[in-house]
């Protein structure tokens, strides 16, 4: 039997030799490198409070908040929440860190919507590209089942989406790094976390904020990936996921009204509706019926690609 | 000796309503290079995606080595090399990168497996060159390489002579014939040009609107069938023409015409030397005869009509 690690290794190969990824791939790290070089030239950001004089330095930022608020009318809620955040480090006595390489990092939490994008791009054209060279015939007459071969994709996307990622984070932190600073190997700071401030690690943040947002590129992932092996076009699978990544939210509120809108993908996506004292999207809606929702989508798309391919006749363009 | 290596059994195939492949039934055996030939739109290349799994086949079936493709997908298809339609790899890979990545599909392939492939089709200069950048022919060569990595029984071809220059086919030819005779490859070309496939291969299928109409054994034709009665032609250079054309419907009752200078007319090969003597006897100069060897061609045009050939 053929290694199927063997398999995975052909496409993952395949997808990082063609030009075309390396651009992603650069563009990721141009917007990476110039968001460090804008926030460490425009942002009002401190580097480091002075370990004697820290609560002197807070309560001056409190007053051009303060002052900023007032003569401006500019920015009031997100003043007001900053100050607060820094009475908070006042009243407890906690020297706050200054901007680090580990919140540069979790700013970029962000840059997963484009992670998410790349993946698209990708998994659009992983099975298409085949059809498009013709080099599906070569590929399918091995001595390897359709299933396994459509597998091998499905994990080289997933890969794929797995060394984007972690390109993004270690690059940010690097970035970060080397413009803000290092500061502490477990970072903690203040956060509004709607229950009220909170003290919380850095890290443990980062994990959450990422991980939510992979639920969504996992599933528009998966299904550009349907498109791709239904429609073996990589426009088409490009371009109807995109859109419905971008309307998504939209698309939710537009039927918000009907009962059924619970159940339209979207609604689901997003699970920090149900952490730190978010409310539900929809009444009613829980944790377990939303994964439940994911799970049976996930099913749907991956019964869907395996079905069509393994079944289709493969004849000329 | 000769050992079934292929065999198609009542193999039919419809897409929608329209039924492509009718009911092919022939075998070819391992050492044999069987021709595949029919006009464009016959049902070649569906009979060849049904043999190796790439189409589902309607009714029927396809048994390589006495294994059948439909209940015994793997174990057959391992038997197969193929080259389906055009010789398509990965443009931004290099030939050697792709015959690599090939070989990772199929287990026990060697590095020097690889490299024996590449000295056999000649492609040792260009290996490292990106196939986006190779001619038609070069595609063709790495095309037959990947097919003959995993050491096949059979070996498909579909129009591999398709844009090769005349050296080209002949070097072809030459390695398909090696294959069959030293390795015991049975190996299968289709082709809609008869010329092109007529003199590597042993035996030729003709088919036509998805149906077989005729299997021909190449050297039977020239041994015995065309030495007794079969009618080839004749094409003689004599003057002057007129008298010959007419002594040849008096003495002989054939029916001869006059094309671009030369009288032509089909009889049984005997009859040559005595229509030769009566010309000389009859004061009629003969500059030059020449006797056609297109006899299959001809065989073809009868079956499938000259004017269907793409
Ligand atoms: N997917 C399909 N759907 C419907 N008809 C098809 C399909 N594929 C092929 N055909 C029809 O089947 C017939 C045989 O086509 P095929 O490609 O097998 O011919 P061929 O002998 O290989 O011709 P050529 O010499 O041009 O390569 C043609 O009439 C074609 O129109
Ligand atoms: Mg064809």
């Amino acid at each position: 039997m053929v290694n199927f690690l063997k398999l995975t290794q052909n496409e993952i190969k395949k997808v990082y030799i063609q030009k075309s990824t390396w651009v992603l791939y650069m563009l990721l790290a141009l917007i990476i490198i110039g968001g460090g070089i804008l926030t460490v030239t425009t942002d009002v950001i401190t580097k480091e409070y002075g370990e004697d004089t820290w609560k002197e330095e807070l309560q001056e930022e409190n007053q051009k908040l303060t002052k900023e608020m007032e003569e401006e009318g500019l920015f009031a809620d997100y003043n007001t929440s900053l100050i607060e955040i820094n009475n908070y480090y006042i009243e407890n006595d906690i020297r706050p860190l200054g901007y680090n390489a580990w919140q540069y990092v979790q700013e970029n939490a962000m840059l997963v919507s484009l992670v998410s994008l790349f993946t698209i791009i990708i998994a659009a054209g992983i099975v298409a590209n085949e059809f498009r060279w013709g080099t599906i015939k070569l590929l399918l007459i091995r001595p390897i089942s359709r299933f396994k071969i459509l597998l091998s994709k499905f994990v080289a996307v997933l890969l794929f989406a797995f060394y984007t990622l972690l390109f993004l984070i270690i690059l940010s932190w690097i970035v970060g790094a080397i413009f803000f600073g290092i500061d502490s190997f477990n970072p903690h700071m203040v956060m509004d976390k709607h229950g009220g401030l909170e003290y919380v690690s850095v890290i443990k943040e980062i994990i959450f904020d990422y991980g939510f947002k992979l639920v969504n590129l996992f599933m528009m992932a998966t299904f550009a990936f349907m498109i791709s092996s239904i429609f073996r076009s990589s426009p088409i699978a490009i371009g109807t996921a995109v859109f419905l990544m971008l309307a998504g939210n939209s698309i939710v509120m537009f039927f918000a009204e009907h009962s059924w809108s619970k159940y339209i993908l979207f609604a689901n996506t997003d699970l920090t509706q149900y952490v730190g004292g978010n409310e539900p999207l929809i009444e009613g809606m829980t944790l377990s019926f939303s994964i439940t929702v994911l799970v049976v989508y996930f099913v749907v798309f991956v019964c869907a690609s395996w079905g069509v391919f393994m079944k289709r006749d493969v004849a000329g363009n | 000796m000769s050992k079934q290596a292929m065999k198609l059994i009542n193999l039919k195939k419809t897409i929608g309503k329209k039924q492509i492949i009718k009911g092919l039934d022939f075998e070819i055996n391992s050492g044999e290079v069987f021709g595949f030939l029919g006009p464009n739109g016959a049902g070649k290349t569906t009979t060849i995606r049904m043999m190796v799994g790439l189409m589902k086949i309607t009714e029927g079936d396809v048994q390589i080595l006495g294994k059948s493709i439909r209940s015994n997908y793997k174990e057959a298809v391992r038997e197969v090399g193929a080259i389906v339609e055009n010789p398509e790899m990965y443009p931004f890979m290099t030939g050697l990168q792709n015959l690599n990545h090939f070989a990772r599909m199929i287990p026990g392939i060697s590095k020097e497996r690889i490299q024996e492939v590449i000295a056999l089709v000649g492609l040792e200069n260009a290996i490292r060159q990106k196939v986006g950048k190779y001619s038609l022919g070069m595609r063709q060569r790495l095309g037959i390489a990947q097919a003959l990595l995993h050491k096949p029984s059979v070996l498909i071809l579909d129009e591999p002579t398709n844009g090769l220059d005349p050296a080209g086919i002949r070097e072809i030819r030459q390695y398909i014939r090696k294959l069959a005779t030293e390795q015991n490859v049975a190996v299968i070309i289709s082709s809609h040009l008869l010329s092109e496939i007529e003199l590597m291969c042993d035996r030729i299928g003709i088919i036509k609107d998805g149906e077989l109409v005729a299997i021909q054994s190449v050297n039977e034709i020239s041994d015995t069938e065309v030495e007794k009665e079969l009618l080839i032609h004749v094409q003689m250079e004599v003057k002057p023409p007129k008298s010959a054309i007419e002594l040849l419907k008096s003495e002989f009752e054939l029916d001869a015409e006059f094309e671009s200078g030369l009288v032509r007319f089909q009889c049984p090969k005997e009859r040559i030397p005595s229509i030769i003597q009566t010309f000389v006897q009859n004061g009629i100069s003969v500059y030059q005869v020449e006797v056609s060897k297109a006899r299959l061609e001809d065989k073809f045009f009868d079956l499938i009509g000259e004017n269907s050939i793409g």
